[in-house]
């Protein structure tokens, strides 16, 4: 595991993210409980980013369909 | 005992022929009266005894992952169909029940898919059922929502887990849903272990919601005088336990407590008695207990509740047949009519 100096900064990564619309949107717990929206693109990202402890494929996911999609266009 | 008192019934070996309808295959069972096919075909006629006996009220025991596995509308059709008086559930088993309400699915998948993948794409796993986060992530969000109106209508009234689920049924649109099907058809569900769910969970997101003013409460004490109060008005109560666990110990624990001991048992679960855990004991250690009569109409089946449930709710249907229509006592009492 990448320590977190040395990850790019998505929601995605962050622990507190949830799937929501695998792999383009996340559920956030942080931001519900601050009464904002709380599901935002995977590959956004705030300033309460936290590293996620176990990675898993939403950023790597997003990552590609964002770039199949530029493809596309 | 007398020798020949031990020798009275042979062995009639099934005989199977095409076709052949579910009820006559427990038939054969029943010939056998072996085995797993004795204690099934015996499971039918205690059903089938619970249901036409007018003053039973039957309590469904549900535990387990039979509802993400595929038992969920059958469940709900029995509620419909008033075969079941009485839902006492794992807060799981509603969970799951409206994951799908709210648009999710559960998906075939395998005991041998590599877990640490699933983990990655977000996909969890019930032995080789598969649910995607985004089943419990949108149900989280949408009763989230569902807990805030509950908690600004109730204002810090505390509610039964009988209560919730009913607050929960009404919200719920979807006609295959238990949680709906019980609240149409007035069907309490007890879920006696509710924090131990998603539906804890949801709590946790609701209430932490910066400036909420009214939190919902749900009060786990409430609901004893409301189960003991069902076994203590009906003349006789009958309870069908898959698995086991705290759903099974809370009917038992009613019918103790109610002074009255089960009329009628089934319990199917794959549990063993020898842990002394309560899910594999015995019925004839429950007797010990006086949770269910000496003399109650019993039997406990070792086996897989979604292969066996579906069998014995299929016999039974065949049995009492299409115009069978059953009045539970307790509606009686509530309408008057006893």
């Amino acid at each position: 595991m990448k320590n977190s100096k040395e990850t790019t900064r998505y929601c995605g990564n962050c622990d507190s993210h949830n799937s929501y619309e695998y792999p383009n949107k996340v559920f956030c717990s942080t931001r519900y409980a601050q009464n904002k929206k709380p599901i935002v693109e995977t590959l956004w990202c705030c300033s309460d980013w936290n590293l996620v402890s176990q990675e898993c494929y939403c950023v790597k996911e997003a990552l590609k369909e964002k770039k199949l999609q530029a493809r596309q266009r | 005992m007398r020798r020949k008192d031990y020798l009275q019934n042979p062995v009639e070996h099934m005989k199977i022929t095409a076709p052949l309808t579910v009820d006559q295959l427990m038939r054969q069972f029943k010939n056998s009266g072996s085995f797993g096919a004795g204690r099934v075909s015996a499971a039918c006629d205690v059903y089938e005894k619970m249901l036409r006996d007018k003053e039973c009220t039957v309590f469904f025991a549900l535990s387990g992952a039979l509802v993400p596995a595929g038992m969920r509308k059958l469940v709900a059709d029995l509620i419909r169909s008033r075969l079941v008086d009485v839902v006492v559930s794992t807060g799981a088993s509603m969970v799951h029940d409206a994951i799908e309400a709210v648009g999710g699915r559960h998906y075939k998948g395998s005991w041998l898919d590599d877990d640490y993948e699933l983990y990655k794409y977000h996909i969890f796993r019930i032995y080789d059922v598969l649910v995607p986060e985004e089943g419990f992530v949108r149900l989280d969000y949408r009763l989230a929502e569902v807990y805030n109106q509950i908690a600004d209508e109730r204002k810090g009234e505390s509610l039964s887990s009988r209560e919730f689920a009913w607050e929960l049924g009404k919200r719920l649109d979807d006609p295959n849903s238990i949680l709906r099907s019980a609240y149409e058809m007035d069907v309490p569900v007890f879920m006696p272990a509710v924090r131990d769910s998603e539906f804890g969970f949801i709590h946790w997101l609701h209430s932490s919601q910066l400036d909420r003013k009214n939190v919902l409460n749900v009060d786990a004490f409430k609901e004893v005088p409301e189960i003991c109060g069902i076994c203590s008005r009906s003349p006789k109560n009958g309870m069908i336990v898959l698995g086991g666990g705290v759903p099974r110990n809370t009917v038992q624990s009613a019918a103790l407590a109610s002074k009255k001991g089960l009329d009628y048992a089934v319990v199917v679960t794959m549990d063993r008695p020898e842990t002394g855990g309560l899910s594999g004991s015995t019925l004839k250690e429950t007797v010990s207990w006086g949770k269910v009569k000496g003399e109650a109409d019993s039997v406990m089946v070792i086996g897989d509740a979604l292969v066996i449930f579906p069998l014995m709710a299929a016999s039974v249907l065949e049995r009492l047949g299409a115009e069978f229509k059953r009045a539970p006592f307790l509606k009686q009492v509530k309408q008057g009519k006893k």
